[in-house]
């Protein structure tokens, strides 16, 4: 505290044998006193009795801890493996209860006996301070070996100086030792040393934790298995000279499904077939890909409604005469090798989806002048369109 | 104690106030009677002191609440400075021209030929952005029908094998090999070619069975006078052949209707395993073995004197040293002409007596009766069929006996093998070692074959080829020939060349390649092109295609009167892999009975030893010797990895006093082998059966000291064949050498109860008649489902299950390698598998019963069960391996924490753990080579060490097959989906299915009678369906 | 010497002052080390480096090191797991269980057998740590949130373990640690350096002996004794349901439990009187740690030994009961398969030779008892081995049969473990107080009042 000159703080009574100090105990109480404290080498039995202390409530931490445990741990379990993320595991239920049994007994255990020892600690020491003035008195060294010790505090009320001793003296203490508080001590909080030590465990920790997250986690075995020793799509190859893992299918060759195209843009291909009926499926993927890769230039209906807006000259309506009396043969020839401005889609659109497009225009086409029974028909496939969207 | 003191001033504060408005002569303390200068100090200040302070951290005592936070926040904050950003996972090299026909991350297939062995089987190369992946069989060649051998799946392998010549290498004076160039070997060898006037040019190669690498060696020749064409094999069809035409005039031994036949005798023939068409052979021997077809249902008698896939799946075996077969069958003959079948008259057969025979070779007459019960019951229905191994006489005798019976029904006359070149004989390459000698021989060309490792010692080649002044070997790999040569040429493998094959009549196979050359290697036939086309300016790659091409075009395009163009011709061809045209067969079926005058009566002798020398099922004649797939199958009989050895029985080895793994030296005259012994129960007294094409001296690290060469054993001046040969000593050593199998024999010697695996329930069986008599014979364990105390969960949709039809799994092992191509299993060594740590998911379990001397033999494929109830789930702590809702017991290898407890826990013991990061501990990181890591699949993880793994049921291909499915809007289907190890099995042993789908083909056999669960006390609930075995044996046993 | 039952025993012999006690508990503290201790501590500090450098190698290369394999996936790590677990339940037997049934005997070694159960439980703790493939990723176990937002999984013995494990260890460090506050006080009063002193005064807590304290630390020391009793039985069932719960046969046992707890205090004794014997001679407290203590102690292995040796019968007469196939098969191949020999090794350390504590000249003989004390720790080893790798050798398909041939590797981790154990053993016997002083001077003679003193006016 602030002021410097030394208070009291009580006056210690060492006594040599436990019969003495349960006699003077009890007359202490008898005489009124309050703060005031028996110490012992070890627990005297009849003590509290002597000082009229009740028994310890402490129990009751460990019971309503026990109890928390318990259901904590319990419901826990239940959250985790039947709600968070439940999984079949063993043909188990998800909350099979007879395998949670151990846990919820040992965590029950865990947390009775950690709170206990916490309560004993923080209540009885009221921890975190464990400095008191009876420490390092002559009074504190001898009840803590084999003396017996009374200590009235001077904030007790019937404390007088001179009094207090007598008593003590007269109840066959052969030694009395007044006792002082001891001067507060307070630390700097930024002297240098102190500042040092952050600053180490700082550089420790920063250091830790960056070899940890941007060195050993990209060091097999630690990387999670992120290096994998195979040849990856679009992976860096460190064997071939181009550093592409990915190779060209050699020249000349096919792979199956992939017949070559044996045209060229300027060869007649009148009688190159269809091989695809327009089946439903069919007209499905065909619709598709119109829609993906035909329609931005000749519109959604190959009307020549360009969703461009003439940043593209746009493409010509394929429902023209000309396009009409286009064979099969000559429209693939064109989505393949493509024509003036259109490029070709050979590499987007494989040979069965241009077919399937094909189809797909076919339809559009006679979809603009329809013979009376495909009115039946387009209803169905609209009647269809609308399953598949509903669905 | 600031506690204690604020409290006391405090109260004293309250009290006062209180005072203040109260009677003043009241009092509670003399302090406060008689005015204590303390308290009315204390009475200035509201609070105690320390409370209104502004907050100094210094001034604050102890360790306070306050300071503590200071001090967590100080340290949190300057810890902070270490986290920062994520360093970059590397870089992404796309095409720069996107080819038309990849998509990335999807495959593509080639149809293409596999020339691993002499069949040629189609198949379809499996390729992710232009890299080979993975072999399947082509549906539409004639001969596979879409299946693959093991070999054929490993030689993707050696296509990434490191150790492949890169450069073509020169010998210097000094006997070493230096890199050099293409145009220098070029022009130094067309000097010495077109040098050589007068003396020989010998081309020495494998088999030639593509017409247009013929007509290469044609012009070649036609270039260069000298040039002469030598062919061998390892293992011949000659003696086979030769007795053919002795008997039937010409042509070759036909293909025959193995599928139509009642009984099948096998004479020392491995047909299911290492001989004639394996893979065509098998699959129509298991149309013989269909559960739901019992009519059909063939029997098979297996005559043999080492335990081979064959023996194990015969239903009758009978042991017998191969030289005594001759005996055997001309005892048959005898026994059939007593019962009324005429045999011509031009041979004697007194001489030989079933009963004197089953007495001197102690075996069964009772078995004996039954053949020749069987035989004349089914004549015209049955095959006796004679390993290539036996003697001449000994086919003409089968000949005979076929033809006596009728047999000749069942050889196929619609079709024929058909030989581009018919292979040199013994003496050509005699003839071709004395001019070497003579000096007659200027250059010898290794046209992609190792005659030095593969010619018989007494022909002593090697040192012959020292005389020759240039030796060139074209090969992928360097061998014992490139070792001697002056020029090593590096060639592409099978998956970089062009090719068309034709090795029946009827139809073509073409192999086109599926990734250019990795090294700055050439394709053997453009090198010879090379040397025709005279001093080349430059190399076109291209050059055989354009070649090959032009003569299809010239020569094959006009016979097959096709209608589509050329180009269309030749794109279908590529693209279907085969092309068929039509042949008609000629040759007679007259039997020439002058040649029988070749059969005598030679008896065996009993007490000699024999060696009886076969192919080995791992290394083929040695060319897979640098192969770990190979090396690493178990072998399907003994279930040895990585060696050969000395089978021999158990009676002899006792009579040479030895165990398994002892060394003995076996002394034939002119050379001794030292070779360790493995007891083989069902082998023949004084039989020493050996497997060739192991213990090659030049070989990458892989095929190291792995086994031993008992070439030098054969011999072609021997009175039985060159492959069955009478030893006159063999010794016990005190030598012992470590031989290692994925089934620990020293354990199962210790099992003390007999037939364990019946007793466990682990293997089921019945016999045909059982099964005919009470369809419900097979104990059907019917307490199912209701032993759990949990009611089960439902997999609603598709629920994933196998079938294995142990009729029909003949044990090959194929299905092994073929999972170990899909799902990237390492490698990990001899050594590894001597403590039992291989990795293989899938392994064919093999159990003997009865007697050592005659066992029966049970096949299983143990794989992940995929219980529904799985014991290994239970345990696992972290939840790494839990149950999808399609029913697998998924593995999660990211989560896995490597506790091993769901190993101990499964009872299948299918579960593999990475001991050690076997990539890079196998011959120190062989597998971790750049370029070896591009065979592994994609679409599975490779695991690091540490990590439990096992069998999925292939689950990226149900994955891709669910995302096929989900694009086309359409439910996913259980045909949707094959597994690796299904598109393998020869037989269709293996079945894989939707469990739900009562309609499927699969549900007949998932609910079928025969079929059970292993285990199934356990109620673990497998998803793996068994159908027992019904081996076609009469009741009562014999 | 002959001592008679019908009184109780003497506890410290010779009836020394308070103040003795506290000079005989306290010198090993205070004096300078002997040769004869760093002798110790040195050879125990080369074991422990041994296994320091098997475990890095371990590490680096991984598990294969080991002689693991499949079928034996769990061998040497896991048997060194259950043995240290084992040896750690004497002491919380001691403290607690003997504690709560008033036998004041145990003071003399309570406090040692804590320590040593604390050892134990550190020693077993790095197995189950180590013997993973991936030890990095051992958090995994624990229940954290995580961005796979995955769980453990609550049904696996292994987490069953965990937490029991982690359990045992914290209330087995709290229970000796409350015990040690008054001691800690006491040495804090005593201590003249001023590094001691700061040191002893904050493990003190400040601690008074004031008996306002004195009655809530009693209570609670009262508590944690009558809660560490059923902890102490469980752990070691939580341990042998690693290998009940499984359906291994030889595993799948439902007398594991109680089986595996008497093992546990079998053993533990044993390891306790193993330790004693030479630390009454080294630090001479023949007169606190009597022989009475040693016979006390005997007459316990005594009793759990048969125990054990009656677990063994079971075993036998359930495989031909069970009607099972695999057990039969399973527990003959123990007894005469290829690890024949540990078993009979086990049988005889654990069953034959504890039988001569029936003699009491045996009982109260030091060089006898040490022997078969240690015997009984081999026997025990080889109990665990012998359940763990003969079963897993050979379980139910005999073509994934296969041996376990134990490394160099596996011997070293094992050696490191009980360098591990004698070392803290050793630092803790220099450093702290071997036994505990407030509660032995509690039950000294005329330790208490005899109350006459209250009434006399």
């Amino acid at each position: 505290m602030s002021n410097n000159q030394k208070q009291l703080y009580a006056i210690g009574a060492l006594f040599d044998s436990p019969d003495k100090i349960i006699y003077a105990a009890n007359k202490i109480r008898e005489a009124g006193f309050v703060n005031y404290d028996v110490n012992t080498p070890y627990p005297i039995h009849g003590m509290d009795k002597a000082m009229g202390l009740k028994s310890s409530k402490i129990g009751y931490v460990t019971l309503f801890a026990g109890f928390f445990g318990a259901s904590f741990i319990l419901s826990f379990m239940w959250w985790t493996l039947s709600v968070s993320y439940p999984l079949v595991i063993g043909g188990k239920p998800y909350f099979p209860l007879p395998a949670f049994v151990p846990i919820t007994f040992e965590f029950t255990v865990l947390s009775a006996v950690v709170s206990t020892a916490i309560a004993l600690i923080a209540v009885a020491f009221n921890f975190p301070y464990n400095s008191h003035p009876l420490h390092d008195s002559y009074y504190m060294k001898n009840v803590s070996s084999d003396k017996f010790g009374i200590v009235i505090e001077a904030i007790d009320e019937k404390f007088k100086k001179e009094d207090t001793e007598n008593l003590l003296k007269s109840l066959g203490a052969y030694f009395t030792e007044l006792i002082y508080k001891p001067e507060e001590k307070t630390f700097k909080i930024f002297e240098p040393k102190f500042l040092a030590f952050l600053l180490i465990i700082a550089l420790i920790t920063s250091g830790s934790t960056y070899v940890t997250l941007n060195k050993l986690m990209y060091m097999p075995p630690f990387d999670f298995m992120l290096h994998q020793n195979r040849g990856n799509a679009q992976a860096k190859s460190n064997f071939f000279y181009n550093t592409r893992e990915m190779r060209n299918p050699v020249k000349g060759t096919v792979a199956q499904g992939y017949i070559p195209y044996p045209f060229n843009a300027t060869d007649s291909t009148e009688y190159f077939a269809d091989p695809l009926l327009p089946t439903m499926e069919v007209l499905r993927l065909g619709q598709k890909k119109f829609l993906t890769f035909c329609s931005p230039c000749h519109g959604n209906y190959a009307d020549g409604n360009s969703r461009l807006q003439g940043q593209f000259p746009p493409g010509p309506t394929l429902h023209s005469q000309q396009v009409i009396n286009y064979s099969d043969g000559k429209i693939y020839n064109i989505i393949t090798n493509g024509q003036n401005v259109m490029p070709s889609y050979a590499r987007q659109i494989n040979s069965n989806e241009r077919w399937a497009i094909i189809n797909y225009i076919r339809v559009l086409q006679r979809a603009q002048n329809p013979k009376p029974e495909d009115f039946s028909a387009i209803k169905e496939i609209k009647k269809e369109n609308d399953d598949n969207a509903s669905n | 104690m600031q506690k204690n003191d604020t409290q006391k001033e405090l109260e004293k504060l309250g009290m006062s106030e209180q005072k203040e408005e109260k009677d003043p002569n009241y009092w509670r303390s003399f302090k406060e009677l008689f005015q204590d200068k303390s308290l009315l100090e204390l009475k200035r200040h509201e609070f105690g002191e320390g409370v209104t302070e502004d907050f100094d951290p210094s001034n604050l005592k102890g360790i306070s609440r306050r300071k503590f936070l200071t001090l967590v926040g100080a340290s949190a904050a300057l810890a902070a400075a270490g986290c920062s950003e994520y360093r970059n996972k590397g870089d992404i090299v796309p095409y720069n021209k996107m080819p038309e026909d990849v998509v990335v991350g999807n495959s593509n297939y080639y149809a293409s030929t596999s020339t691993a062995c002499r069949t040629g089987c189609g198949v379809l190369i499996k390729t992710r952005e232009g890299r080979p992946i993975k072999v399947d069989g082509n549906p539409d060649h004639p001969i596979s029908k879409g299946k693959t051998c093991a070999k054929c799946q490993a030689s993707i392998l050696s296509l990434y094998d490191p150790e492949r010549l890169q450069e073509p290498m020169k010998k210097t004076q000094n006997g070493s090999f230096i890199n050099t160039t293409w145009k220098v070997v070029d022009d130094d060898i067309i000097d010495l070619l077109s040098k050589a006037e007068g003396r020989q040019i010998a081309v020495i190669t494998h088999t030639i069975n593509s017409p247009t690498t013929k007509k290469v060696l044609d012009d070649f020749a036609e270039k260069y006078p000298g040039v002469k064409i030598y062919s061998y094999e390892l293992f011949d069809e000659h003696l086979r052949d030769s007795a053919w035409r002795k008997c039937y005039g010409s042509g070759s031994f036909p293909i025959l209707k193995w599928n139509e036949a009642k009984i099948i005798v096998g004479l020392e023939a491995d047909f299911l395993g290492s001989e004639g068409d394996k893979v065509e052979t098998a699959r129509l021997f298991s149309e013989g073995r269909e559960v739901n077809n019992l009519d059909k249902f063939n029997r098979l008698y297996v005559i043999e004197g080492n335990m081979t896939i064959t023996g194990m799946n015969a239903d009758y075996r009978i042991r017998l040293r191969p030289d005594a077969q001759y005996e055997f069958v001309m005892s048959l003959l005898n026994e059939i002409s007593k019962h009324g079948v005429s045999i011509p008259a031009n041979i004697s057969l007194r001489s030989f007596n079933l009963e004197s025979f089953s007495a001197k070779h102690n075996v069964s007459i009772k078995k004996l009766n039954h053949l020749i019960k069987d035989l004349l019951e089914n004549r015209g229905k049955s095959i006796v069929y004679a390993g290539r191994t036996l003697p001449e006489k000994v086919h003409i005798a089968v000949n005979l006996l076929n033809e006596v019976l009728g047999n000749t029904e069942l050889y196929r006359k619609d079709v024929s093998i058909h030989n581009v070149i018919s292979l040199s004989s013994y003496d050509d390459f005699s003839n071709l070692t004395q001019q070497i000698k003579n000096g007659e021989v200027a250059v010898v060309i290794h046209f992609d074959s190792n005659p030095v490792f593969h010619l018989p010692k007494e022909l002593d080649y090697e040192n012959a080829l020292k005389k020759v002044p240039c030796v060139i070997s074209l090969t992928g790999n360097k061998n014992e020939s490139s070792l001697n040569s002056n020029f090593v040429l590096p060639i592409n493998h099978d998956f970089e060349s062009w090719g068309d094959f034709k090795t029946r009549t009827g139809f073509y196979s073409m192999q086109q390649p599926v990734i250019d050359p990795i090294f700055n290697s050439r394709q053997k036939e453009a090198i010879l092109l090379n040397w025709i086309n005279g001093k080349p300016v430059y190399y076109d790659p291209m050059v055989y295609h354009k070649y090959l091409k032009q003569n299809w075009q010239q020569n094959i395009y006009p016979t097959t009167k096709s209608k589509l163009s050329f180009n269309e011709f030749w794109n279908a061809g590529l693209h279907d892999g085969v092309i068929f045209i039509d042949e008609s067969v000629s040759g007679s079926t007259t039997f020439n009975t002058d040649a029988l005058s070749v059969l005598d009566q030679e008896k065996s002798d009993n007490s000699t030893y024999v060696l009886l020398l076969r192919e080995g099922y791992q290394s083929g004649d040695g060319r897979f010797l640098n192969n770990g797939w190979m090396l690493e199958l178990p072998h399907p009989v003994s279930k040895v990895t990585w060696d050969n050895y000395a089978a021999i029985s158990n009676s002899t080895a006792k009579a040479l006093n030895v165990k398994s793994n002892d060394v003995i030296s076996i002394n034939t005259p002119g050379t001794n082998l030292k070779i360790p012994v493995f007891i083989q129960p069902g082998a023949a007294d004084n039989t020493i059966a050996i497997e060739l094409g192991f213990g090659r001296k030049v070989v990458g690290v892989v095929g190291e000291g792995v086994g031993f060469d008992a070439i030098p054993l054969m011999s072609y001046s021997n009175s039985h064949s060159p492959w069955i040969i009478s030893a006159s000593n063999i010794l016990k050593t005190d030598e012992n050498y470590k031989l290692v199998s994925t089934i620990d024999h020293h354990m199962m010697e210790e099992v003390r109860e007999k037939n364990i695996a019946e007793k466990r329930k682990i293997i089921q069986e019945g016999t045909v008649k059982e099964y005919k008599r009470n369809s419900k014979f097979l104990s059907k364990k019917n307490e199912k489902n209701n032993l759990s105390i949990y009611n089960e969960h439902d997999y609603p949709g598709v629920k994933w299950g196998m079938v294995v039809d142990l009729n029909k799994c003949i044990g090959c092992g194929e299905c092994v390698v073929a999972c170990v191509a899909e799902n990237n299993i390492p490698v990990v060594g001899k050594d590894q598998v001597a403590v039992s740590r291989e990795m293989q998911w899938l392994r064919v379990d093999r159990y003997y019963s009865g007697s050592i001397d005659d066992p029966k033999v049970s096949n299983e494929l143990m794989l992940c069960q995929q219980c529904d109830n799985a014991p290994c789930e239970n345990v696992c702590p972290v939840a790494a391996t839990t149950h999808s809702p399609d029913g697998l017991n998924q593995m999660v290898y990211n989560r896995c924490v490597g506790t091993r407890y769901c190993s101990n826990n499964c009872p299948y013991k299918v579960r593999r753990f990475n001991f050690f990061n076997y990539r890079d501990h196998f011959k120190n990181g062989y597998q971790q080579s750049n370029l070896l890591s591009l065979v592994y699949n994609p679409e599975v993880t490779v695991r690091s060490r540490g990590v439990m793994e096992k069998c999925t049921f292939c689950i990226q291909r149900i994955m891709e097959a669910r995302s096929e499915a989900i694009k086309e809007h359409r439910p996913l289907k259980g045909s949707d989906v094959t597994t690796a190890c299904q598109d393998a099995c020869n037989t269709n042993a293996i079945k894989f299915g939707d469990i739900n789908d009562k309609e499927s083909e699969f549900y007949k056999f998932r609910e079928h009678e025969l079929g059970y669960y292993v285990l199934e006390d356990l109620n673990t609930k497998p998803n793996v369906t068994y159908i027992a075995k019904l081996r076609n044996t009469d009741a009562e046993e014999i | 010497m002959t001592n008679d039952y019908s009184v109780d025993m003497v506890i410290v012999e010779g009836n020394p002052k308070l103040r003795d006690i506290d000079e005989a508990v306290i010198a090993p503290i205070e004096k300078k080390a002997s040769k004869k201790y760093f002798i110790a501590l040195s050879i125990t500090g080369t074991l422990l480096m041994i296994g320091a450098v098997c475990i890095t190698l371990t590490f680096y290369y991984g598990i294969g090191l080991w002689g693991n394999n499949i079928p034996n996936a769990w061998a040497f790590a896991i048997t060194n797991f259950v043995f240290w677990i084992g040896i750690g339940h004497a002491g919380t037997l001691i403290s607690a269980i003997l504690y709560l049934l008033r036998q004041h005997w145990r003071n003399g070694v309570a406090r040692f057998a804590e320590a040593m159960t604390i050892f134990a439980v550190m020693c077993a703790g790095i197995f189950p740590i180590i013997h993973t493939g991936r030890p990095w990723l051992a958090g995994y176990l624990l229940p954290y949130p995580n961005q796979h937002s995955i769980w453990p999984n609550f049904v696996s013995p292994l987490v069953w373990d965990v937490f029991a494990v982690s359990t045992y260890f914290t209330v087995s460090l709290i229970f000796w640690y409350i015990g040690l506050i008054p001691d800690f006080a006491t040495l804090r009063d005593k201590a003249v350096t001023k590094a001691k002193k700061f040191i002893y005064s904050f493990f003190s807590l400040g601690w008074r002996h004031s008996n306002r304290h004195w009655r809530h630390y009693e209570k609670v020391y009262m508590i944690l004794a009558g809660i560490a009793t059923p902890l102490v039985l469980s752990v070691h069932t939580v341990v042998s349901w690693d290998f009940a719960a499984s359906i291994i046969p030889g595993w799948h046992s439902t007398i594991f439990p109680p089986y595996f707890v008497a093992g546990a205090i079998f053993s533990g004794f044993a390891m306790v009187s193993t330790v004693l014997i030479f630390v009454r001679k080294i630090f001479n407290m023949e007169h606190i740690i009597t022989l009475n203590h040693i016979e006390k102690m005997n007459q316990v292995i005594l009793l759990t030994g048969s125990m054990v040796g009656y677990a063994y019968i079971i075993e036998w007469f359930m495989a031909w009961y069970s009607g099972s196939t695999f057990e039969l098969f399973e527990t003959v191949h123990r007894a005469f398969g290829i690890y024949g020999w540990a078993y009979w090794l086990m049988v005889s350390c654990n069953v034959i030779f504890p039988q001569l504590f029936w003699l009491k000249k045996v009982r109260r003989s030091i060089p006898i008892t040490l022997a078969i004390v240690i015997l009984v720790n081999v026997g025990m080893w080889f109990e665990r081995f012998v359940i763990i790798v003969s079963s897993l050798s050979q379980d139910f398909l005999p073509t994934s049969w296969a041996a376990f041939v134990p490394t160099i590797y596996d011997f070293g981790i094992l050696l490191g473990s009980f360098g591990l154990f004698f070392t803290l053993i050793l630092l803790f016997a220099k450093t702290l107080p071997v036994i505990s002083i407030s509660e032995l001077k509690g039950v000294m003679r005329d330790a208490q009042p005899t109350h006459q003193g209250v009434d006399h006016e």
